[in-house]
């Protein structure tokens, strides 16, 4: 039976994740969503402050294992394990 | 007709003809009660991992998968999203006021896309509530760039260019708040139709591509113009197929054909389809 992967981040090295996006971009079946943590009324949240925005894979089900995403990471921060 | 026809619709009317669902009064900013801080707190998030919940239970609970389905069926039926052709977009643009061009939060959401200015803007926001929208630059960017009449179906036409399926989107019931410009597996609402079934979210337009087969000479350009796969180049006629089934009526193939053997066709128009939403 197929499963579906466990993709884990790293969130103490992915910290800026909407800033860097290398992720988010190479991703060929778009597993993944990054949202803000920090929600400030009338304000933007900061994409260079540290821990401001989150990144987690969320369609699980597409993903192929190419590790596209993991060696794109310039913190080494995504590890998949099927 | 369509639910959002039958619960919104004027005598019969399609429900974003019906200038009360433009109402400033309708307009609501937040629900009481409700406020937004830290993680998956606000809406964007939450809809991810209620999605992200179903994408889970497909492969752990099978079985009750459907049952978790039809749940989640009835949560975005609190507002409702539409297929809409080019045309009728333009018809809704003299009908809202103001219309504005934004950043899109799926995008953001999705591929991290910063749209900054009017140039890479990609959704519209209509009614009073961008007045708000303008200086409200909580988990959106802040700014909107306020359009005329025409200027916003110039913008319309740009985005059908592009490749853009435009989608009328409603904030809660039935006030009209924008006309999406979406594609896949960027846009949410096309994403989980076409991938899990959530088949509440999306609503089909009222309309059907219908190939003209005299004028089709096979060239294929509308086969990469559609998101939702129902185009297929048909091989053996050498002409293009359209499965009127998979078929969501947004014309981006109708607007593409060089020879205009594309019409869109009223769903009411074809007794197999007039339930088919």
């Amino acid at each position: 039976m197929r499963r579906y992967p466990k993709i884990e981040i790293d969130h103490s090295k992915c910290t800026t994740p909407f800033d860097c996006k290398k992720c988010l971009r190479a991703c060929p079946q778009a597993c993944f969503e990054v949202h803000p943590v920090k929600v400030e009324k009338f304000k933007e949240t900061d994409k260079k402050e540290p821990g401001a925005y989150r990144i987690e894979a969320f369609y699980l089900d597409k993903c192929t294992v190419c590790n596209d995403c993991v060696n794109v990471c310039p913190v080494n921060a995504i590890t998949i394990t099927v | 007709m369509c639910w959002m026809c039958e619960a919104y619709g004027e005598e019969g009317g399609r429900w974003y003809h019906n200038p009360k669902n433009f109402a400033r009064q309708l307009y609501k900013v937040k629900r009481p009660g409700q406020k937004a801080s830290g993680y998956g707190t606000d809406p964007e998030t939450q809809a991810g991992l209620i999605m992200r919940q179903l994408v889970a239970m497909k492969w752990e609970d099978p079985e009750n998968f459907p049952a978790k389905l039809k749940e989640f069926e009835e949560l975005p039926k609190e507002g409702g999203c539409q297929v809409l052709p080019l045309k009728e977009a333009e018809r809704v643009a003299e009908l809202a006021y103001p219309i504005t061009s934004m950043m899109c939060i799926c995008r953001k959401t999705l591929r991290a896309d910063e749209e900054t200015n009017e140039h890479e803007y990609t959704c519209t926001g209509l009614g009073v509530g961008m007045f708000k929208w303008e200086r409200w630059p909580e988990r959106y960017r802040g700014g909107v760039n306020f359009m005329s009449i025409e200027e916003a179906k110039e913008w319309l036409r740009k985005m059908d260019k592009l490749g853009f399926v435009h989608m009328i989107m409603t904030f809660g019931g039935s006030y009209v708040g924008g006309i999406c410009n979406c594609d896949y597996p960027d846009c949410q609402p096309i994403r989980h139709r076409l991938d899990y079934g959530l088949d509440s979210g999306l609503i089909k337009g009222h309309h059907i591509a219908k190939v003209d087969y005299d004028l089709c000479n096979g060239c294929g350009i509308c086969v990469q113009r559609c998101q939702f796969g129902a185009i297929k180049f048909e091989v053996t006629l050498e002409k293009t197929n359209i499965d009127a089934m998979r078929c969501f009526g947004c014309g981006l193939c109708e607007t593409a054909c060089p020879r205009q053997a594309i019409s869109l066709v009223e769903r009411q128009s074809i007794p197999g389809l007039r339930e088919v939403w």
